[in-house]
């Protein structure tokens, strides 16, 4: 690295300040815009059952034996039954569980909502960075890296001998697009929280089968063995009671 | 629950804004956070700041919330129109919300205006049907009509959705005992006994349950629940004792003439009968005498 590049001051303050300044704006308007067509989810009554069942089985489960054998017993059928027990699902439905979810149309509804404000802005900004603002180097980090950081600080300069620790005006706008979070949760509050690698699980998470808690709750209570613990506790209330008494 | 060291605060505070030492909206928050019912206080409290309007619109957003909490304290002590008027404050400021519909519904309940309240209630169901509040409330209207059985059927309704809603059972439990349904209070209890299996309180009112049902196998569950409650308070539940010492009266009772195959029994009732007397000896000597003749006519020998 025998000469060092010379940036022109006008870059920076025609390049990389607005740059950031423009991502930041654009994620501030896009929380608003989101906020706004945001729709308050109204809870599916099934759905909130279903957690609910759940919630109370795993209850049954961790605590069985402190109940009697008889109330814990009657309470497994009860779960468990094969006409109408809270955690049995009948074959049939497990299927269009899913189908279902993906004919309601409020769903998505929702889904393309969320697409939209995300993607939406992030394609038109990545046009504008690519039209106005490409192939030149816009930045210098103040330290040396490797190689492999190339494809990361230079993108869309296809030199070689450039040093790495310049970085190209896209790939400044992609430092700034996953770079921002935590100004962002600075800026709009914790619960803005939702960015775009959480929406990436969220979406990977969607389309799980609801059914399939309750029939892996119903498994784990048909193998539960019942053990009353209250015949001990005789013993240790005695114990307790001599420790007062002396 | 309200743990020692909270209560300890909110008494505190309380008596500091009594005397006047400031710090009303620390104390109001401190209640709405705890969801304590002092009624009296918040509304004198909450009053003092909302009339003060340098003071109120100091609180921004929290202006409308004390507004809320000022409403269903006025509706709790019948000052029927100080609610009014933070309802329709309220009403100004948030015309189509479904929580200023639900104060103005509990203000028709308060009126003792049941039959509008109720359709009031069954609107806001049909419209948001996982509403818990508003089932809630709906409990309550029936409740406080006196009509047990009613509030009973909508209970059960609210808990066929909200089945691991352990304060709900609480109710429902305490509503089957007042009319002496002991076998349904049973599930109940046992109900709250899974979901919260280390509190010794449901452990001593299943076994109460119980033991008001009778019969040889429920009383020595009763006396096995009794002895959990002993065991989990550390042996300060004064109910329990004397619960132990009755059922095991109660057992020796029914199994006279029998062999007795419960030898451990009567070890454990006379070391509650020695723990009673100890406590009494040091809390209420006066009233010891009471307890040697109860003791005598169960029986038990300290």
């Amino acid at each position: 690295m025998a000469e060092d590049l010379v940036l022109d001051t006008a870059i920076r303050d025609w390049v990389l300040i607005p740059l950031s300044v423009v991502m930041v704006l654009i994620g501030v308007l896009r929380y608003f815009v989101s906020k706004l067509m945001r729709s308050s989810p109204v809870p599916d009554a099934k759905v909130v059952r279903e957690g609910q069942i759940v919630l109370r089985a795993r209850n049954l489960r961790s605590a069985a034996n402190f109940i009697p054998q008889k109330s814990f017993r009657s309470r497994r059928v009860y779960y468990g039954n094969e006409e109408n027990g809270l955690l049995f699902v009948p074959k049939g439905q497990a299927q269009n569980a899913q189908a279902q979810m993906f004919s309601d149309p409020n769903m998505a509804m929702d889904m393309m909502k969320k697409n939209l404000s995300m993607i939406i802005p992030q394609t038109l900004t990545f046009a504008w960075v690519n039209f106005f603002f490409s192939g030149f180097v816009a930045a210098k980090i103040p330290f040396p890296l490797t190689q492999r950081f190339r494809s990361m600080l230079q993108n869309g300069i296809d030199l070689s001998t450039v040093d790495v620790s310049y970085v190209s005006s896209r790939s400044w706008y992609f430092l700034n697009l996953f770079g921002l979070r935590g100004l962002f949760s600075l800026i709009l509050g914790e619960e803005n929280a939702m960015d775009d690698t959480q929406r990436m699980m969220q979406m990977s998470g969607f389309g799980m089968d609801p059914t399939k808690g309750l029939s892996a709750e119903k498994d784990n209570l048909d193998i539960v063995q019942h053990e009353w613990v209250l015949p001990k506790f005789e013993h240790r209330a005695e114990a307790v009671l001599r420790k007062i008494i002396s | 629950m309200v743990s020692k060291a909270e209560e300890a605060e909110l008494n505190r505070l309380e008596t500091q804004v009594d005397n006047g030492g400031g710090g009303a909206w620390e104390y109001l928050s401190l209640v709405r956070k705890l969801k304590v019912r002092r009624s009296h206080k918040v509304l004198n409290h909450g009053l003092s700041i909302l009339n003060d309007s340098r003071k109120r619109s100091g609180l921004g957003q929290e202006e409308w919330t004390l507004y809320e909490q000022v409403a269903i304290a006025a509706l709790d002590c019948q000052a029927l129109d100080v609610a009014k008027d933070c309802i329709k404050v309220l009403q100004k400021k948030f015309p189509q919300s479904n929580r200023v519909g639900r104060l103005e519904a509990m203000l028709l309940e308060a009126k003792e205006l049941w039959a509008e309240a109720e359709k009031a209630y069954a609107s806001f169901l049909e419209e948001n049907p996982c509403d818990q509040i508003v089932h809630k409330r709906r409990v309550a209207l029936a409740k406080s009509q006196g009509n047990i059985a009613v509030a009973i059927e909508w209970l059960n309704k609210y808990l066929e959705t909200f089945m691991a809603d352990h304060d709900a059972w609480r109710e429902l439990a305490e509503l089957y005992v007042s009319l002496q349904m002991y076998k349904q209070a049973v599930f109940c209890y046992e109900e709250l006994i899974l979901s919260q299996p280390t509190v010794p309180l449901y452990h001593l009112a299943y076994a109460d349950v119980l033991y008001t049902l009778g019969g040889l196998e429920n009383l020595q569950t009763a006396k096995k629940y009794y002895a959990s409650t002993i065991d989990l308070s550390g042996g300060k539940n004064t109910r329990a004792l004397f619960g132990v010492c009755l059922c095991s009266s109660a057992i020796a009772q029914l199994t006279r003439g029998r062999n007795r195959e419960d030898k451990e029994g009567p070890e454990l009732q006379s070391l509650a009968a020695t723990a009673l007397e100890k406590d009494y000896k040091q809390r209420a000597p006066h009233k010891l005498s009471l307890l040697s003749s109860v003791m005598k006519g169960l029986k038990v020998s300290p």
